[in-house]
C-alpha cells in the first residue's frame, strides 16, 4: 500500500476510529488511513452483543456488532482505506509513524494530520493490587466478555465480580444466561459504577446481589481460584474489622475501571490531563501537537458509544481541516477548569469562537443541581451521577458574551432550590 | 509407570537446581534434573529480586559465612556466565544512601572494609565501592528524596531476569545431556545401602547421588529420608513492579538501612520492595501478598524516591526466602552433604540466592567428587545458547528482515510489551507449555494491562501449537486452567 | 389486602425507588416515591408486562467463527429469557448469516424471531 500521500490516519478502528474517519473523508480528505491490529473493523463492538447501543445516535435499540457494522459500511461507502492486522509501535513528534504487519513488515509514513482513537484497557488486577494467592481464574471482565462472545467459551461457573462498572453488570447477566451462577458484585462505593438500566435489567432481574461499601480483600486458591475474603469498608474505603466473609467461587471478575490507551500519544509527546488519563485538547479535539488529534475513549472514558461517535467525528473533522489547510490559525485560548463537584471537562482549553460541546463527568452524585459555565450559561439537571457524563452545548453566540481577554472559564455544578 | 535409573538426580528446577546441572554437564555425568511444575524456575528463582552481584556493599555479610563465600565467588562468574547464555545482564550500580552525619557510620565501615577485604575475601577483579557526596548524588539520580547527603556507590550491582537465566541454564543443560523431566514431583525416597530409590508421581527413580535444590520445599524433601538437619524460616519479601513509562526515575539501585529498595529492571520497568533482613517471619508455603506488606514496602520506597505512585504498580508479588539462623538476625545457606545420609546433598541457598547461584554449583562439583562421584570432562560441552529473538528490540531494518523471513513476526499479539506471534511460537518451540511460560520466555502478558488484551490470543496460539484445546491451557500447569468450560456446556449440563 | 411492589426507574440517572400500591382486586392503587410521571409510566409497564431483549450467542458449524451475535427481533416478556437461552444452546448457525437473518423463528411463540445480530461467513 502507497502511504507517501495521505492526508488523515486514523490509529484505531473501533467505534472513535471509524467515526473519525468517515467525518475525515466526508469533510474532504482524500486519503484517510485507517489503521487496526485485528483483523477486521469494528473494535470491541463485536464482542458486546448486549443491546443499548445506538439510542441518541439513530434513535434505536442496537447491539454492538449492529451499531459497528454501520459505520464499517459507512467507511467503505465513503472511501476509507482500512489498514488491517497492522499495529502501530511508534509516533513521532513529527507525525512520523511506525507500524508493523505481517505483509508489508516495517512500515513508517507521515500523514499530514492523525487521529488517535485507540480506547482504552481495563485496570488489572496489579494495578489494584488485590492482596493474597496468584492463581488462574482472575480476569477483567472485558476479557472475559471475549472469551465468552466471541471465543466461545465460559471461564467459570462459580463468579464473584468485583466493581459495579457497566462491563462488570453486563458480564453477570451475561455469564448468568450462559448458566453460570454470579455469587456477588461487590463495590467498593456506596453507589453503583455504571448505569442504572444496567443496574435493573443486569443484576435485578436475575437476582444477583449486589454488596456496596464492600471489596475482595483477599483472592485464595493456589492453581485456581477458590474464594475470596469481601469486606465492608469505611468511608476511606479501607476494610472495616470483623466483616469478613469467605465466598467460594472459581472465578473474580474485575470490572474497576478503565484507563485511556496512551502509550503512542506519550511517544508522539502529546500532553496528557492527569484526571481523564488522556490529551489535553481544545474544542476541535486538537491536542498540543499540531495535527494530531483525539477522539473517543482514549481521550476520556465515556458512558455511552454514541458520545464517542460523535466526538469522533469532531476530531476527524478537524484532522480533515488540518490536512487540507495546514496549521489552524486560532487555536484553544481559554482554559476550561472543573469547579465544584465537576472532576473534569473536556475539551480542556476553548477558542471561544465556534458552537463547542463541553463533555464532562462530576465527582459525587447529587440531585437538583445546575450546571454553571462561567457567567455566561446555567443549565438545570435533575440528579448528577459519576456514571454518567453531562453534555453542554455552547453556541458561537453564546460563548460571545464572554469579556475580551478571559483566560479561562470555570464549570462548576452547583445545588438547586437554596437546599 | 515408567522407571529411570540415573547417577545423579538434581530435584527442583530453580535457580540452583539449574546451575547445578548445567554445571554437571561440563562432564560426562549421568544426571537428571526433576521439576514438580510445568516449567521451570517458578517457585523462588521468580519471586527473587533481579539484582545480580551483591556482595560487596552488605554490611551483614561476614567471611565465616558460607553464604557469603559462595555470593562472593558468584560475583564475577555472573557476567560472563550471562553472556554465554545470551541472557540480559546490565551494571547499573547501587547507592546506599545516607540521611545525615550519624549515619555516615555506616557507610566508613563499609568502606573501610572493604579495602581490607578487596582480594583477600572478596574477588580482586571487582570494582570499588566509592562515597559520593550530595551533589553528585543529585546528579546522577535527580529523583531520589533531596533529603540524603551522599551515598555509597557500589559499580558491581547489576540486574538481570532470574527466570530467563533459570530457562536458558536448563536448556544447556539438556543440550549437553542431563535428562530433564517437568511435572516430576518426588513423592517418597527411601535410602538403600549404596543408592536411593525415588518415587515421583511419573514414576521411580533409581539414583546414586541425590541433589536437593528443592528450594521452599528443601526440608520437606529433606524430611523424607531424615536428611532435614537443618531449621528452616520463611520469611516473606514483597515486591512490585512499576509501568515502564515511570522506568527511567532511577537509574541506578537506590537503597537506604532500615528501608526499602527501588530498581530499575532489566526490562525497563522500576520495582521496589522490602529488603528481607527486615521482614517478618512468615507460613510456610503461603504465597498471598497482604496489605500491610504492600503498604510498608510502598511507604519505604516513597521515602526513597517520592515519586514512586501506588498507581503506577502493574503487579506485585511475595517471595520466600528460606533462612537457617534466622534468630541471629542472619542467615546462612545449607549448601553440603547431609550429616546423617551420604551422598544426599542440600542445596538451599537462601539470600541473595541467584547471585550465589553459579558458586554453589562450582562447590557442587567437589562435594559429588569428594562424594565419590567420577567426573569425566565432557568433549562435547557447547556453553552457548543463543536467545530467542527480541522483536521489540530490534532496529527498524532488522524488524523489516525478521518478518520478510518469517510473517509472523509481523503480528504483534502483546501491545504493552510488543510481542509478536513469531515470538510466542519460538517460545513454545523452545518449551513453554503454559500462558506463564510464554510469558517467562518473551513477556507477553507482563506488561501494563497484565495480559488482558493478549490472553485470549496467547491461549488460542498455545492451543494451536501445542495440538490442544483452549480449555485445556493452564497458567501454571496442574490445575491452573483458565477458561473451565466451552460455550454453552454449562446449559447443556441444565438440561 | 393491598400490596406494595418497589421498582428502580431507570428513566433518568435519578433512578427513583418507586413504590406501586396494588389493592385486593389487583388494581393499581397508587405510586409513590417517584419524582415525574415517567416514573408511572415506566413502572406500570414493568409491573403489567415487563419485557427485554434477549442478547446471546449461538455456537456455529462451518465458520470459522466460533460464536454468531444474536437477539431478538424485538422484546420478550422477561420471564421467558432462561428458557430462550435453552432454545439457543442447540442451535448451530451455518453461514453466510447477515445481520438481520431470522436464526429461530417465532421463538417459544413470543411472537419474535431470533436473529443474527452480526454477520457469519465461513
Amino acid at each position: 500500500m502507497k502511504l507517501h500521500d495521505v492526508d488523515v490516519a486514523v490509529i484505531g478502528a473501533g467505534p472513535a476510529g471509524m467515526a473519525a474517519a468517515i467525518r475525515a473523508r466526508e469533510a474532504g480528505a482524500e486519503k484517510v488511513v485507517l489503521m487496526e491490529r485485528a483483523e477486521e473493523l469494528g473494535g470491541l463492538l463485536h464482542q458486546c452483543v448486549h443491546n443499548g447501543f445506538g439510542l441518541l445516535y439513530f434513535n434505536e435499540d442496537l447491539t454492538g456488532p449492529e451499531y459497528g457494522h454501520r459505520f464499517i459500511e459507512k467507511a467503505l461507502d465513503t472511501g476509507v482505506t482500512p489498514l488491517l492486522e497492522t499495529m502501530v509501535v511508534r509516533l513521532g513528534e513529527d507525525r512520523q509513524i511506525g507500524a508493523v504487519n505481517t505483509k508489508e513488515g516495517f512500515i513508517t509514513f507521515r500523514p499530514k494530520s492523525i487521529v488517535l482513537a485507540m480506547g482504552c484497557r481495563e485496570r488489572s488486577r496489579g494495578a489494584l493490587n488485590i492482596p493474597g494467592t496468584r492463581p488462574a481464574g482472575v480476569l477483567t471482565a472485558g476479557t472475559a466478555q471475549r472469551y465468552v462472545n466471541v471465543e466461545g467459551f465460559v471461564p467459570g461457573k462459580k463468579v464473584v465480580i468485583l466493581g459495579s462498572g457497566d462491563i462488570g453488570m453486563i458480564m453477570a447477566r451475561r455469564l448468568t444466561l450462559e448458566g453460570a451462577r454470579v455469587e456477588a458484585v461487590v463495590e467498593i462505593l456506596p453507589y453503583i459504577g455504571g448505569l442504572i438500566r444496567n443496574e435493573v435489567q443486569c443484576l435485578h432481574d436475575f437476582d444477583i446481589p449486589l454488596f456496596l461499601n464492600h471489596t475482595v480483600t483477599q483472592i485464595h486458591g493456589e492453581e485456581r481460584v477458590e474464594a475470596v475474603t469481601v469486606a465492608q469498608v469505611n468511608g476511606n474505603r479501607q476494610p472495616v474489622a470483623g466483616t469478613q466473609r469467605t465466598i467460594a467461587c472459581d472465578t473474580l471478575l474485575l470490572s474497576v475501571g478503565l484507563i485511556p490507551e496512551n502509550e503512542l500519544s506519550i511517544m508522539a509527546g502529546v500532553r496528557l490531563d492527569p484526571v481523564t488519563g488522556g490529551a489535553r485538547v481544545d474544542e476541535t479535539r486538537q491536542t498540543n501537537i499540531p495535527g494530531v488529534f483525539a477522539g473517543g475513549n482514549v481521550l476520556h472514558v465515556h458512558d455511552l458509544v454514541d458520545n464517542v461517535s460523535w466526538e469522533s467525528e469532531m476530531a476527524g473533522e478537524s484532522a480533515a481541516r488540518f490536512a487540507l489547510e495546514g496549521k489552524q490559525k486560532e487555536s484553544g485560548k481559554i482554559v476550561v477548569r472543573a469547579g465544584r463537584n465537576i472532576r473534569y471537562v473536556v475539551p480542556q482549553t476553548i477558542s471561544g469562537r465556534r458552537d463547542t460541546t463541553l463533555y464532562m463527568r462530576v465527582n459525587e452524585p447529587e440531585e437538583t443541581v445546575r450546571i454553571k459555565v462561567g457567567d455566561i450559561m446555567t443549565k438545570g439537571v435533575r440528579a448528577v451521577k459519576p456514571s454518567e457524563m453531562l453534555k453542554i452545548e455552547l453556541s458561537a453566540e453564546k460563548l460571545g458574551k464572554l469579556r475580551e481577554g478571559t483566560k479561562e472559564i470555570t464549570v462548576d455544578c452547583e445545588k438547586r432550590g437554596g437546599k | 509407570m515408567s522407571r529411570v535409573e540415573t547417577e545423579v538426580l538434581i530435584i527442583g528446577g530453580g535457580i540452583g537446581g539449574a546451575a547445578i546441572a548445567r554445571e554437571l554437564s561440563r562432564y560426562t555425568a549421568d544426571a537428571t534434573l526433576v521439576e514438580k511444575g510445568a516449567d521451570v524456575g517458578q517457585g523462588i528463582t521468580k519471586y527473587s529480586s533481579t539484582i545480580m552481584c551483591q556482595g560487596a556493599n552488605v554490611l551483614e555479610f561476614r567471611s565465616e559465612y558460607h553464604n557469603s563465600r559462595l555470593v562472593w565467588a558468584g560475583m564475577p562468574l555472573m557476567e560472563p556466565l550471562c553472556r554465554e547464555l545470551d541472557v540480559p545482564f546490565k551494571r547499573i550500580g547501587s547507592l546506599e544512601l545516607v540521611e545525615n552525619q550519624a549515619g555516615m557510620r555506616h557507610p566508613e565501615k563499609m568502606m573501610r572494609r572493604f579495602k581490607d577485604w578487596h582480594g583477600k575475601y572478596l574477588p580482586s577483579d571487582i570494582e570499588p565501592l566509592q562515597f559520593i557526596d550530595r551533589d553528585t548524588l543529585r546528579a546522577w539520580e535527580p529523583n531520589v528524596d533531596k533529603k540524603y547527603i551522599g551515598a555509597v556507590y557500589d559499580p558491581n550491582i547489576a540486574v538481570n531476569d532470574p527466570v530467563r537465566l533459570t530457562i536458558a541454564l536448563v536448556d544447556n543443560a539438556k543440550k549437553n545431556g542431563i535428562n530433564v523431566l517437568l511435572e516430576t514431583e518426588v513423592l517418597d525416597i527411601k535410602a538403600g545401602t549404596d543408592g536411593f530409590e525415588v518415587w515421583t508421581n511419573n514414576g521411580s527413580i533409581a539414583c546414586r547421588y541425590i541433589i536437593n535444590a528443592a528450594g521452599e520445599y528443601v526440608g520437606k524433601i529433606a524430611q523424607m529420608v531424615d536428611a532435614d538437619d537443618f531449621a528452616m524460616y520463611p520469611v516473606k519479601s514483597y515486591q512490585a513492579v512499576l509501568d515502564k513509562k515511570v522506568g527511567g526515575l532511577i537509574n541506578r539501585m537506590v537503597l537506604a538501612t532500615g528501608s526499602g529498595m527501588v530498581s530499575p529492571t532489566i526490562h525497563g520497568n522500576l520495582f521496589f520492595g522490602i529488603s528481607p533482613g527486615s521482614q517478618r517471619l512468615g507460613k510456610a508455603h503461603d504465597h498471598s501478598t497482604d496489605k500491610k506488606l504492600a503498604d510498608t514496602a510502598l511507604r519505604h520506597a516513597q521515602e526513597l524516591v517520592p515519586a514512586v505512585s501506588a498507581a503506577d504498580i502493574i503487579n506485585s508479588f511475595v517471595g520466600f526466602i528460606v533462612f537457617r539462623n534466622f534468630e541471629i538476625g542472619w542467615h546462612e545457606c545449607t549448601v553440603g552433604v547431609s550429616r546423617w545420609v551420604p551422598r544426599f546433598i542440600n542445596a538451599s541457598i537462601g539470600f541473595p540466592g541467584i547471585c550465589a547461584a553459579p558458586g554453589v554449583a562450582k562447590e557442587m562439583i567437589d562435594i559429588l567428587t569428594r562424594q565419590g562421584l567420577r567426573l569425566a570432562e565432557n568433549p562435547r560441552f557447547d556453553p552457548y545458547e543463543k536467545a530467542m529473538p527480541d522483536f521489540s528490540d530490534l532496529s527498524d531494518e532488522e524488524k523489516k528482515e525478521l518478518i520478510a523471513r518469517d510473517p509472523r513476526y509481523g503480528h504483534v499479539v502483546c501491545r504493552c510489551e510488543t510481542v509478536t506471534e513469531g515470538e510466542i511460537v519460538e517460545a513454545i518451540r523452545r518449551g513453554a507449555r503454559t500462558l506463564d511460560g510464554v510469558k517467562f520466555r518473551c513477556r507477553p502478558g507482563m506488561g501494563r494491562c497484565q495480559g488482558g488484551f493478549c490472553g485470549p490470543r496467547v491461549t488460542r496460539i498455545l492451543a494451536r501449537e501445542l495440538g490442544i484445546s483452549e480449555e485445556e491451557v493452564t497458567k501454571k500447569g496442574g490445575e491452573s486452567r483458565n477458561l473451565l468450560y466451552k460455550g454453552k456446556e454449562l446449559l447443556e449440563a441444565h438440561q | 389486602m393491598a400490596q406494595k411492589k418497589t421498582f428502580i426507574c431507570i428513566g433518568c440517572p435519578l433512578g427513583c425507588r418507586v413504590t406501586l400500591t396494588i389493592d385486593g382486586k389487583g388494581a393499581v392503587a397508587g405510586f409513590a416515591g417517584n419524582k415525574c410521571k415517567e416514573g408511572e409510566k415506566y413502572v406500570l409497564e414493568e409491573y403489567t408486562n415487563p419485557v427485554r431483549t434477549l442478547t446471546a450467542t449461538v455456537l456455529t458449524e462451518g465458520s470459522s467463527q466460533p460464536l454468531l451475535a444474536v437477539r431478538t427481533s424485538r422484546p420478550i416478556v422477561k420471564t421467558k429469557l432462561a428458557e430462550g437461552m435453552a432454545v439457543l444452546a442447540k442451535v448451530r448457525a451455518r453461514p453466510p448469516l447477515k445481520i438481520g437473518d431470522v436464526v429461530v423463528p417465532n421463538l417459544l411463540d413470543t411472537g419474535a424471531d431470533i436473529v443474527a445480530s452480526g454477520n457469519l461467513s465461513s
